[in-house]
């Protein structure tokens, strides 16, 4: 028995509006937070296999804006922010409709894009930054992959990079295999 | 979901069992109990039975130390507390986090050991519901019981939460749809409001869905205020919502026998931060001079609220507590975890019943690179790939007893079912073994000047 499948999210539907011509990147407003899949696989403790990637690593956006980047439900997209960059799905909100905006659950992924700056007031800033989102032939790591691509701690070659805010860490997703 | 067979094969019952997840603390669950394992969960939502029913393949078991090749490996407990006690008592700013999942009795002996070493205690309020509390210290704090939500209010308002998807049973077991001793037909004697940027699964079983602009919230409420004080709105459309329907929504506000505010990190995660909760309390005591209302904050961990209350009582302060002089100290944007660590400050890091490496911005976990961070925790998470001493401890409210505090301030005594793995042990000894251990250590180093 798996007790978290995969959000049921419907296959995207073609939009015959004019706006709906296809680019190669869009400027978007990222949100993360919880939703119930991803907060059900953390605490089960499920967080090195792969069902995590899926219900953490995954940005949903609304149905139109997928069109226009020509993305289907779990094809894969960069996002970009000032902060870093990370491969992860893309899939079709439920909480749809919210053009220009996207959201990813929190996790080591978006972890990777959010900004750590608290203005003073303790929390960081996990909502409502500026990001692009494009498609891109790469697959998102596993949680222990990425945790080692991003923090490098225990990699004794590379070079001890420090905390700058301004530093990024660049592309963390591997190469999808040949089919 | 396809259908599943009820459980039938199981050796006992345990009821009246505490779910361990969020903040509703239900504590109506059954455990059902086979070869000392929780086969099933009754009466649990999909987050509380998920986590209950734990995935016993990334279970911590034994404690372990990393090598000098990077890897961790298993090691016995004396060792690996030895080793622990020795980082604890050589740092000059240890950082001990998290807190929020084990009990006050935990924390008590955390508190022993923060106080001895001089480190700064810190909850997971600091990534959530941080600019909440401030905001509790700047306006007010008018809260009521879930109880009393059950059994008298007539309007819910969700703000910047999606309840169904953090806390599924707040709405069927104390707010919406429960039958109360004023309410008695449930749902029906109640509206519900949520204000919410999106469309999201709490909006859709809602009678009124406010959909404002992302990061208008706090125009949102202070146009809510005007309406109220019976000032005209100049403007048509504020922050994406037409000036008759912020009237209207305000007019239902203030005709309620008894109205109820929950909100969530959507208010605290914005820019605005912890003026838009200002913004809703003072909205709040407004709405008093007319009817009755309350508020309570979402809290997402279950004892979330319980350290900062356990903090509050005994050191003045709800979190980031810092103890490096000697007396406890709170500054926001100075003590608060996220703050030390992109700073570079930190020197041990101490993880207990948390996970940063999933909850961190990058930019702050970046520095736990550089210091040994010690993790107590009961699943192989994002964080042990940080971790350097790894202390596995005890599930509470199913292995371990121990006292929570509930989102609206109730405590609940959780209790225990099974027994706990032979090798792990309850978090309560590992902090106070730490505590002797270090102790005695400050003891020989005294004693050898
Ligand atoms: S609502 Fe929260 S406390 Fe209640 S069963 Fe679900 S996760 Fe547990």
């Amino acid at each position: 028995m798996t007790y978290i499948d995969k959000p049921p999210v419907p296959n995207v539907v073609k939009f015959d509006e004019p706006m709906a011509t296809e680019r190669n990147k869009l400027e978007v407003m990222l949100n993360t937070g919880s939703d119930i899949y991803q907060g059900a696989c953390k605490k089960r403790g499920s967080t090195l296999k792969d069902e995590y990637r899926h219900v953490s690593g995954t940005a949903y956006m609304d149905p139109r804006d997928m069109t226009r980047l020509g993305v289907k439900n779990w094809d894969t997209v960069l996002v970009k922010t000032d902060w870093g960059e990370v491969v992860v799905y893309a899939a079709h909100s439920r909480d749809a409709p919210h053009e220009g905006q996207i959201f990813i659950c929190k996790g080591p992924w978006a972890n990777v894009i959010v900004s750590p700056e608290t203005y003073c007031c303790c929390d960081p800033t996990y909502k409502g930054i500026e990001a692009t989102i494009e498609k891109i032939n790469k697959e998102p790591l596993l949680m222990a992959d990425l945790m080692a691509a991003v923090y490098m701690k225990y990699d004794k070659d590379a070079e001890k990079t420090t905390n700058r805010l301004t530093e990024k860490r660049i592309n963390v997703g591997i190469t999808k295999p040949e089919e | 979901m396809a259908y599943e067979e009820p459980i039938r094969d199981y050796d006992e019952l345990v009821e009246n069992c505490t779910c361990a997840f969020c903040g509703c603390n239900c504590d109506d669950l059954t455990y059902l109990i086979k070869d000392g394992h929780v086969v099933g969960v009754r009466h649990a939502c999909r987050l509380g039975a998920s986590k209950v029913m734990e995935d016993m393949d990334q279970r911590l078991l034994v404690p372990m130390i990393r090598n000098d090749e990077g890897n961790l490996v298993e090691t016995d407990w004396d060792t690996a507390l030895d080793k622990a006690a020795e980082l604890i008592a050589g740092a000059v700013r240890p950082v001990f986090y998290g807190w929020s999942e084990t009990s006050i009795e935990t924390m008590k002996h955390g508190i022993k050991l923060g106080e001895l070493v001089g480190a700064v205690l810190d909850n997971q309020a600091t990534i959530c519901h941080g600019p909440s509390l401030q905001a509790v210290q700047n306006a007010g704090y008018p809260v009521n019981t879930l109880g009393e939500v059950k059994n008298r209010a007539d309007m819910i308002v969700y703000s910047g939460n999606n309840a169904m998807n953090s806390h599924p049973r707040h709405m069927g077991r104390y707010s919406a749809f429960p039958r109360g001793y004023f309410r008695k037909r449930g749902r029906f004697d109640r509206t519900i409001v949520t204000m919410d940027p999106r469309y999201t699964d709490t909006a859709k079983m809602s009678d009124i869905w406010v959909g404002f602009e992302q990061n208008g919230d706090y125009e949102f409420y202070n146009a809510m205020r005007a309406v109220l004080r019976g000032k005209k709105l100049k403007k048509d459309v504020i922050s994406g919502i037409p000036k008759e329907d912020i009237e209207e929504l305000v007019e239902a506000m203030k005709t309620t026998q008894y109205g109820s505010l929950f909100f969530g990190l959507g208010l605290t995660h914005t820019l605005s931060k912890q003026r838009s909760i200002d913004i809703a309390i003072n909205l709040i005591q407004d709405l008093n001079k007319f009817t009755k209302w309350n508020l309570v904050p979402m809290r997402g961990h279950f004892n979330v609220n319980g350290f900062n209350i356990f903090m509050a009582f005994e050191m003045g302060f709800p979190y980031g507590v810092d103890f490096s002089r000697g007396y406890p100290r709170y500054m926001n944007g100075e003590t608060n975890t996220i703050d030390l660590l992109t700073r570079e400050e930190p020197d041990v890091f101490m993880v207990i019943a948390a996970d940063p490496g999933a909850h961190f911005p990058g930019g702050a976990n970046r520095h736990l690179t550089n210091i040994p961070v010690i993790q107590i925790d009961i699943h192989w998470g994002p964080s042990t790939e940080l971790a350097d001493i790894v202390l596995p401890g005890s599930f509470i409210g199913v292995e371990a007893a121990g006292t929570s505090y509930r989102m609206d301030g109730v405590p609940i005594y959780m209790k225990k079912a099974i027994d706990k793995p032979e090798t792990c042990r309850d978090d309560e000894w590992i902090v106070r073994e730490l505590h002797e251990r270090v102790q005695k250590i400050k003891g020989e180093k005294i004693a050898s000047k």
